[in-house]
């Protein structure tokens, strides 16, 4: 559904920060690489603010893909606030679902999703990623 | 008002009948009991306003405090979780770093010390011969005919036949021993509190088990054989140098045959006789005995 508001965000990773990249049309948030920038707030605002967008402009399925191997405490906390908005929009009945992808040799980044998945209702698949071979 | 409801109402009728009343007309007690009456109405009106204002305060600061109390449960919970992750984090990185300085300082194949690890095992030694005279000797250890057997039985051969070697020398080296891949199919061992006849009795004790192994290749068993230089450290050197006098015993047996060790002659004063020559003492492991 082609919207008024509709934009999409890119953004490439540094060292620091991970690569975001949005796709409106498909409904679909990537953000991959690890996160500890200098100033996570407002790193994390334009992705919170682009997840905000899409969830008031249309009804369309969203899906989050992750491949965090590292965040700081307050890249935590900005992942849990970005979290809570996809549990409000489930609460009003809209799809919105996770995809936490990890490196399969690093099994404790397994559990570092399940940490994350606790107390939300809508879909939150824990994918290990076969990046050995 | 503190009336009870019924005297109260029985009293304003009452009032409202006298003032009323046409036969009171021009009197100044209904003059005065009208004006009182009027003085009371306002203020009761007035009194009814404050409470009404009041209640409305106390109830929206009963909700503020609901809903404060409501929002900081909220981020204590928050704030748990994200420290619990943290904490998670804090602790993968940990782990990760214990595996990073073990990659870092031992050998990927066999998984004994490589030469990084041995490196700082030998300057510690050195630091507690200096400081308290604590003797150390090395022994350096190649694989006999290396390059035929990956020749003939192909290079996972080789490696099998490395990893099997790096296991006989962890066994009967003492707990107290640094065993070490030095590079290709060379080992190091640093036996630490170790004089010559300690470390010649060890070494003889590694000579046997390597020559009682075995490995399979298809329906035939290969033996292995090692040639070892063996040193003991002394003053004024570095484990540099000691490790090139074992080495030079090593390069002895070798040329004595292999599967055998030699011990290496003391450095002397002169800095010339570290040079190992043929006539020296030594030969395979039931002849070779300590230089004097």
């Amino acid at each position: 559904m082609a919207s008024s508001d509709a934009y999409d965000l890119t953004l490439e990773a540094t060292q620091f920060s991970p690569s975001v990249s949005t796709d409106w049309e498909q409904g679909c948030l990537r953000m991959s690489g690890e996160s500890y920038p200098e100033n996570t707030y407002e790193f994390f605002a334009q992705v919170i603010a682009w997840t905000e967008r899409f969830l008031n402009a249309t009804a369309d399925p969203l899906t989050l893909e992750l491949h965090l191997s590292y965040l700081n405490t307050s890249s935590i906390r900005a992942m849990i606030d970005i979290f809570d908005l996809l549990q409000d929009a489930s609460s009003e009945g809209k799809e919105v679902s996770v995809r936490w992808l990890y490196d399969n040799r690093n099994p404790r980044a397994s559990e570092l999703g399940e940490e994350f998945k606790e107390d939300y209702t809508f879909p939150f698949d824990i994918v290990a990623l076969d990046v050995a071979s | 008002m503190t009336l009870p409801r019924n005297l109260d109402d029985a009293l304003e009728a009452q009032i409202l009948e006298l003032l009323a009343d046409e036969q009171y007309q021009g009197h100044p007690l209904r003059l005065a009991l009208e004006e009182l009456w009027e003085a009371m109405n306002s203020q009761l009106d007035r009194l009814e306003r404050i409470t009404e204002l009041s209640d409305r305060y106390q109830k929206a600061a009963r909700e503020n405090t609901l809903h404060l109390a409501k929002r900081y449960d909220r981020q204590i919970r928050l704030l748990e979780r994200v420290l619990r992750i943290s904490d998670r984090y804090q602790s993968m990185l940990k782990d990760l770093n214990v595996a990073l300085r073990e990659a870092s300082t031992h050998d990927l194949l066999t998984g004994i010390a490589n030469r990084r690890l041995m490196m700082d095992c030998c300057r510690q030694a050195d630091l507690q011969f200096a400081k308290q005279g604590i003797p150390y000797s090395m022994v350096v250890i190649d694989a006999d005919h290396f390059k035929l057997i990956n020749d003939t039985y192909g290079h996972d051969f080789g490696d099998r036949m490395l990893v099997e070697l790096a296991r006989v020398f962890r066994e009967n080296l003492r707990s107290t021993d640094v065993c070490s891949r030095w590079g290709g199919e060379e080992f190091l061992g640093l036996m630490n509190q170790a004089s010559l006849a300690e470390a010649e009795r060890i070494v003889e004790r590694l000579l046997e088990s390597v020559r009682s192994s075995s490995i399979p290749y298809e329906q035939e068993m290969v033996t292995l054989t090692v040639s070892m230089g063996v040193a003991e450290h002394e003053e004024g050197e570095t484990y540099a140098d000691t490790f090139r006098r074992a080495d030079e015993a090593l390069f002895v047996a070798k040329r004595r045959g292999r599967n055998c060790y030699v011990v290496a002659p003391p450095s002397g004063a002169a800095s010339g006789s570290r040079h190992l020559s043929e006539s020296q003492p030594a030969g395979p492991a039931s002849s070779s005995s300590p230089p004097s």
